[in-house]
């Protein structure tokens, strides 16, 4: 026998020996995996540029010895010490509600999606192929804010909290179940434009509200979202801005107190929400001009336009805004890691004066963690997401604003270290209590004015004025849905006439048969010219 | 002990399941769910609406359009710079071959992303800002950058195998360097001529990263159209798929692109 064959198996198999070890350790405990499918970048990841890094950072902690942990690994910790059970995260992530659907359909399963609100509508209402329905509904013991660990109904922001059950109430059709019942919020923010002021004036926007789109003194520096939804809304808002009736008519009569909140919220989110064939046909032409009128059609290429200054407008969601705003004004270095003077640009926010979209993304359960018993671990993945310093950690990360408001306002000192002046001028106040369900004027900061008027403050957190004349959108049902994206396709596209089709086709045929017949004509007899006399063909 | 031995057709047998499920089975999945709707009922309604809409009708025939621009213009741009490669007499033509091939050594997206950044700095000089809105002009000018080294590629080899004493027997007959280039060049570099074509020409037809990027989402191609459906309409996005699937191998076809003999198709990469 070769004993060199012989020691190097040997070798071989000690080498293996670790990985035994490893799998005797997995089958002695059981571990709870919890998969969580969140948007891309919407997480506390840790590391430079994270809140506690940032935190540390000014405390005065030399840089090579921060700690920033990524947030799931802290969650894996404290569900350890908390529960006393082993949980371990499979995190994946996913770019848009669509994709996320798609997954879903196919028979992917999770135990927490971070949809947004209209696709949680469109989930809580759908079922899976054998019938089952896509989600679950959160414990009763979830909601009772006696236990210490319910972070999640302890800290929400009553406000928030309350905005979103009325609008669910008012979209949802009878009979269909009310989707806040399946949601638990994470992030939520409006929509507007982010724009630079040394182009655009403040005071022509507010005039021009959603026109902005079709002012021609903006064409091609401007953009607006590459998905039917987003721009089929502003499209409404650009169509029924200043009809009889319309938004901005709405509005007045609401100043004037003619309208009550609900009904004008009620009206607002009618117009915004419509998919009637009638209504397509009007905003059709206006989205046309819409097109006519932008740079691009973009879904994240608009942020670093803003910043190098292709343009000048971008339609944005005000996560997105404030990531922008915050880019723009952070100065570039030269290499001695100075910052360069007026490489740094101040962007601001604007909100149309007709009203926008309140958006909202929000956990949900998929039914499936009643089988895979991680029902607990899900919930408390919530709550521990909900947990104000938590949820700082990853609106600072991310930019959006989370819902969480905390029990003792522990938010809005968050809100003040990072936008307060330190000042306490009375026309400096700028009033949050809306948000931390006090009474008004008892809860807010002292700002300047920028941001309280146009700046990351304005975007991050909107005064109760803008949310009131918000709208959430809804999900287009089965024949909306094919009439929007028919919609969606004729503006993207272009049509051509009909006479010219049918000629490009004729054309098209005669090619074809050109070629055939060059080809293949040669074998066909009755193409063939006769021999000479005399002569035979000879068939190969 | 018997060592198992394996024959040519065991050994066939990881491509044939490659074949069957990567290739084979989502085929007759897309098939499926053209023909049904969302209850999985056979249904001809997709058929019938895609082709009674002129929005799609029209889409395909600018993507088309787009494509056939594409080709026309990297085979202007690829048969000089193959034929000049050929023909030198340099040493190291290699080393000119690579530096058009070496691009190609970059994920696609990234370049056409830098193009992208290079074209919005170009459209900040005074007098070229009408480039910022050329959206049809920059997505023809990323598709043929793109597609560039799968035109010339085909046609350098092709040239390459022609044998010089054509050439000089061209010459000897007494034709000029224009009939030689007619007669006798142009002919025998058919075969590369094809091959480039449908290399570029099929791809750039659903190309829409470019179109995306560098047409500022504003010039839509029947890619980007079944990218589209498949958001919400898998049943449609399947229809336009097939659509695009038949005129796919119908053009294969007309170009000669299934003829086993032709070994330059394909293979010389």
């Amino acid at each position: 026998m070769n004993l060199k064959r012989i020691s190097s198996v040997l070798l071989a198999s000690c080498l293996l020996l670790p990985t035994l070890g490893l799998l005797a350790g997995c089958s002695d405990e059981e571990v709870t995996v919890l998969k969580i499918y969140n948007w891309e970048e919407y997480i506390d990841d840790g590391g430079e540029g994270s809140y506690l890094y940032d935190l540390a950072l000014e405390e005065g902690v030399p840089e090579d010895e921060i700690e920033a942990p990524r947030i799931i690994d802290d969650f894996e910790l404290w569900y350890e010490e908390t529960y006393g059970e082993k949980v371990e995260v499979s995190y994946s992530t996913f770019g848009t509600n669509e994709d996320m659907y798609n997954e879903l359909k196919l028979g992917n399963v999770y135990d927490l999606l971070c949809p947004s609100d209209y696709m949680i509508m469109k989930l809580a209402n759908e079922t899976k192929e054998d019938g089952s329905p896509y989600l679950v509904q959160y414990d009763e013991s979830f909601f009772d804010p006696s236990v210490e660990t319910n972070y999640y109904i302890r800290n929400v922001s009553p406000y928030i909290q309350q905005q979103f059950e009325t609008n669910a109430g008012l979209d949802t059709p009878a009979g269909e179940p009310k989707w806040n019942e399946y949601a638990a919020g994470y992030m939520w923010g409006t929509t507007g434009f982010v724009y630079n002021p040394g182009y655009v004036n403040a005071e022509d926007l507010e005039k021009s509200g959603w026109q902005t789109f079709v002012d021609p003194a903006y064409k091609g520096k401007i953009t607006a979202k590459d998905n039917v939804r987003d721009t089929y809304f502003a499209a409404l808002g650009l169509t029924f801005e200043g009809e009889k009736d319309g938004l901005s008519q709405l509005r007045e009569r609401f100043s004037a107190g003619e309208l009550s909140q609900e009904e004008y919220t009620k009206a607002i989110t009618k117009i915004f929400n419509a998919t009637d064939d009638e209504t397509i046909a009007k905003v059709e032409p206006r989205l046309m001009d819409i097109k006519e009128n932008i740079y691009s059609f973009e879904t994240d290429t608009g942020k670093a336009d803003m910043v190098n200054g292709t343009i000048w407008l971008n339609y944005a969601w005000s996560g997105d805004a404030v990531y922008a705003l915050d880019e723009a004004e952070t100065p570039d270095f030269d290499e001695n890691g100075e910052p360069i003077e007026g490489s740094e640009l101040l962007l601001n926010y604007y909100v149309p004066e007709a009203g926008t979209n309140l958006w909202f993304d929000g956990w949900v359960m998929m039914s499936d963690v009643v089988e895979r018993g991680t029902k607990q671990a899900a919930q408390a993945f919530v709550n521990f997401m909900s947990r104000p310093d938590n949820a700082m950690r990853n609106s600072y990360y991310i930019g959006y604003t989370s819902v969480i408001a905390g029990e003792n306002g522990e938010m809005l000192d968050y809100v003040d270290w990072l936008y307060g002046n330190g000042e306490e001028n009375e026309e400096d106040f700028y009033d949050l209590s809306y948000f931390f369900g006090e009474e008004t004027g008892t809860a807010g900061i002292y700002a300047d004015e920028e941001q309280r008027t146009c700046r990351q403050l304005y975007a991050q957190f909107p005064p109760e004025e803008v949310i009131s004349r918000c709208a959430v959108m809804d999900y287009y049902r089965k024949d909306a849905n094919d009439r929007i994206n028919e919609l969606w396709s004729r503006v993207k596209a272009e049509t051509l006439d009909a006479w010219a089709i049918i000629v490009i086709c004729l054309v098209a045929v005669a090619i074809v048969l050109f070629i055939v017949f060059v080809k293949f004509g040669g074998k066909i007899d009755f193409f063939r010219t006769k021999p000479k006399k005399g002569y035979h063909r000879v068939n190969k | 002990m018997k060592i198992p031995r394996f024959s040519r057709k065991t050994l066939c047998i990881p491509y044939a399941v490659f074949l069957l499920f990567f290739v084979l089975v989502p085929m007759l999945v897309i098939l499926l769910f053209a023909f049904t709707d969302d209850a999985m009922h056979l249904s001809f309604e997709n058929f019938i609406k895609f082709f009674s809409d002129p929005t799609k009708l029209s889409t395909i025939v600018y993507s088309l359009v787009i494509a056939l621009v594409t080709t026309v213009v990297a085979l202007l741009i690829a048969y000089p710079v193959a034929y000049i490669l050929a023909q030198s007499k340099i040493k190291r033509k290699y080393v000119i071959l690579m530096l058009f091939v070496l691009p190609m050594w970059i994920n696609f997206v990234l370049r056409v992303n830098a193009i992208r950044e290079l074209f919005n700095l170009i459209s900040q000089v005074e007098g070229l800002d009408g480039l910022a809105n050329a959206n049809y002009f920059k997505t023809i000018f990323g598709m043929v950058y793109d597609f560039l080294p799968f035109m010339i590629l085909p046609l350098y080899t092709t040239m390459m195998k022609i044998d010089k004493s054509l050439y000089e027997a061209s010459a000897d007959l007494g034709a000029g360097g224009f009939t030689t280039f007619a007669r006798v060049t142009l002919p025998l570099s058919m075969p590369g001529i094809m091959s480039g074509v449908t290399m570029v020409f099929l791809p750039s037809m659903t190309n829409y990263v470019v179109s995306d990027m560098l047409g500022n989402a504003k010039v839509t191609i029947i890619g980007k159209f079944i990218y589209t459906y498949f958001g919400n309409d898998w049943h449609m996005g399947s229809m336009i798929a097939l659509v695009l699937l038949v005129v796919v191998f119908l053009s294969t076809w007309l170009t000669g692109g299934f003829k086993a003999d032709e070994t330059v198709r394909g293979t010389n990469l």
